[in-house]
């Protein structure tokens, strides 16, 4: 990956009236990068990328694409292309039809247009099906058309609305990595939009968490789920969701005692302030079941959810703690466990800003 | 769950007000074809003994309906043109937009579905002579019924319009044509339906107007068959027959077109055009 920039918003800011949807946005997204935008509905990521793709005009900052500024460019002369969440296909046309509306808005010549369609079509599957109408195709044939007509202009900058949220599940995993391919094989510019945390680690080289018009934290997929920069990324990034604990540090800040029954204390991986109170953030899948007495923290278990190759235990009066066991333990709700974890996996938060300490 | 019982009841009151309903018409095809003393025979035929088929060539030529349905088509086609290519770009900016100045437009163009033609006549008859449009009254017509027709259209068009989703336009936009040729190559051939139908819909309700054609149009020559039918009827007529003849091949052809249609009219009015 090289380090020229393909895309580069430097304090973006969108009004809707009184409403603020983007609050000095800074992105940096070099050529050939694959970038996720995840957070929760209403957190303005596609706003976001319908800034990018011109169907939105940002109220203040500026947007390039490579090095143009391209805040009032209308998206026709952005050289993006679009895939939407409902696909938007033109259903009064056929599938090669679809393919080949922006060749033809080009004035491509007829017979080089569909030539390169079928190149295209070819390549994700749809070479059968070129001359059926949208409404004849199933969900995922009409993702693959949604895919074709973005490929088939080879636009500097892929966007993806929520491509994969129409689809059953085992759908979307195959479509994920398919995509993930086709934009390696491409070697083109992706921004790819998701509620989905699991889409955007998979996917992605680069992920944007956003809440509330604003980016909480971007990184590489692992750098966010090591090192969390608040509580509301430790939150979302990983399932099942991370479990908070509220918690007070001992006398010398070597240690944290948690504010549950039997008070526990575990041992901190470095020294933080004294006597203060924090929240304590302990991944599901870092937590181990130990033998009686040896573990740190002593529970109930409340709840047993078995998948078959996982199992999700909830200990704690209200199931309040999960823990994800890929191996079988012969457990069984009511027992008292003992819990323990590896210092370096504990994640401390202030309660106050949430961010991390 | 409707019993079967009750799905009977509900099945027969719809034939009686059916019946109703529709009596006036049949009452006009039989008192067509009947002589002048079955007409106002009592108790009075349902079935014409003697049916006079001749009325319907002999009325066509007596009154000179040929001018008259002329005139009519000329009118209602071009109200329906005029209608259709001022009122379906307004339908669309009337759905694409949500402000309050929309809905401020909205409610104005409902206004003016309330007021009344005959109220509206006498401010358009002098407003029309100021400018010599009365000269062309034809033309003066036409102005007068697309303005009282236009809300009507925009309504239903506007609704077309909605159901379109903006994200096919959208689309069109990031594949690289403009708004107009978004508008042109997606949303319209989408919204087809609707406004087509909204358009027949138009031309018949031009087709058959009469209190902007009577006070505009003096020239028996230029003159619609809803003026000419009325002309027809005088305070001493007994040519009942006649009339109804006229009547007859007045509404017949627009009727006919109406049952031949009616099942692509309350599916384009009804569902999206989209599946």
């Amino acid at each position: 990956m090289t380090q020229e920039l393909q895309i580069e918003l430097n304090g973006v800011d969108k009004h809707y009236g009184a409403f603020h949807a983007l609050k000095d946005i800074q992105l940096a997204i070099p050529k050939g990068a694959f970038v996720a935008l995840v957070g929760p509905s209403g957190c303005g990521k596609s706003t976001l990328l319908r800034s990018i793709a011109g169907l939105e005009t940002i109220s203040g900052g500026e947007m390039k694409i490579t090095d143009e500024v391209v805040n009032n460019v209308p998206p026709r002369h952005r050289d993006v292309a679009m895939v939407f969440q409902s696909y938007a296909l033109y259903p009064h046309m056929t599938v090669i039809d679809n393919l080949t509306y922006s060749l033809r808005l080009k004035k491509t010549p007829k017979a080089e247009a569909r030539k390169i369609a079928e190149e295209v079509a070819a390549t994700i599957g749809l070479e059968n099906l070129l001359d059926r109408f949208p409404r004849e195709l199933s969900g995922g044939q009409r993702q693959r058309v949604a895919m074709g007509r973005a490929i088939v202009r080879r636009p500097k900058v892929f966007l993806f609305d929520e491509p994969l949220s129409n689809l059953d599940a085992s759908l979307r995993v195959h479509m994920r990595k398919e995509i993930r391919a086709l934009h390696d094989r491409l070697g083109a510019t992706s921004v790819y939009v998701t509620h989905d945390q699991i889409e955007a680690m998979t996917m992605a080289d680069h992920v944007v968490v956003m809440r509330a018009g604003v980016i909480e934290q971007q990184g590489a997929p692992l750098e966010l789920y090591d090192r969390p920069a608040s509580q509301f990324v430790a939150g979302f990034i990983g399932s099942p969701a991370m479990n908070f604990v509220d918690g007070v540090t001992n006398a010398d800040g070597t240690a944290v005692t948690l504010e549950i029954d039997g008070a526990p204390e575990l041992k901190l991986p470095r020294q933080v302030a004294c006597n203060q109170k924090v929240t304590v953030g302990l991944r599901p899948e870092h937590l181990s079941i130990s033998a009686a007495g040896q573990g740190t923290i002593t529970t109930k278990i409340s709840v047993i959810e078995s998948t078959g190759s996982t199992t999700y235990v909830g200990a704690g009066d209200t199931g309040k703690i999960t823990i994800v066991l890929s191996e079988r333990r012969d457990i069984s709700v009511g027992d008292t466990i003992d819990l323990s974890i590896n210092a370096k996996d504990i994640h401390l938060f202030d309660p106050h800003s949430q961010m991390a300490i | 769950m409707m019993t079967p019982h009750l799905n009977r009841i509900y099945l027969g009151a719809a034939i009686v007000f059916a019946i109703i309903y529709l009596f006036p018409l049949y009452w006009m095809y039989v008192t067509a074809l009947k002589s002048g003393s079955e007409i106002f025979a009592y108790p009075p035929t349902f079935i014409p003994k003697d049916p006079q088929w001749g009325v319907f060539s002999h009325v066509w030529e007596v009154r000179g309906m040929g001018r008259f349905i002329w005139n009519s088509l000329v009118i209602a086609t071009g109200t329906m043109i005029l209608v259709a290519g001022l009122g379906t770009g307004c339908s669309y900016v009337l759905a694409r937009y949500r402000n309050i100045w929309i809905d401020v437009a909205l409610f104005l163009v409902l206004m003016l579905q309330v007021l009344p033609a005959s109220l509206m006549i006498t401010p358009l008859f002098v407003g029309f002579s100021a400018v010599g449009l009365l000269d062309y009254p034809r033309f003066a017509v036409i102005l007068a019924v697309t303005a009282k027709a236009m809300p009507f259209f925009v309504i239903l068009v506007r609704a077309t319009f909605m159901a379109v989703p903006a994200e096919l336009e959208e689309a069109a936009l990031v594949d690289g044509n403009s708004r107009v040729g978004a508008f042109v190559s997606v949303v319209l051939p989408l919204a087809r339906n609707g406004v087509l139908v909204s358009a027949i819909l138009i031309f018949m309700q031009a087709f058959g107007e009469f209190v902007y054609s009577k006070s505009i149009i003096q020239d028996v020559n230029l003159q619609p068959a809803s003026v000419g039918l009325n002309a027809f009827m005088g305070p001493n007529t007994v040519e009942w027959n006649n009339i109804m003849a006229y009547a007859t091949i007045y509404v017949t052809p627009i009727l006919a077109a109406f049952v031949l249609l009616q099942q692509r009219i309350v599916a384009g009015l009804t569902s999206g055009a989209l599946k």
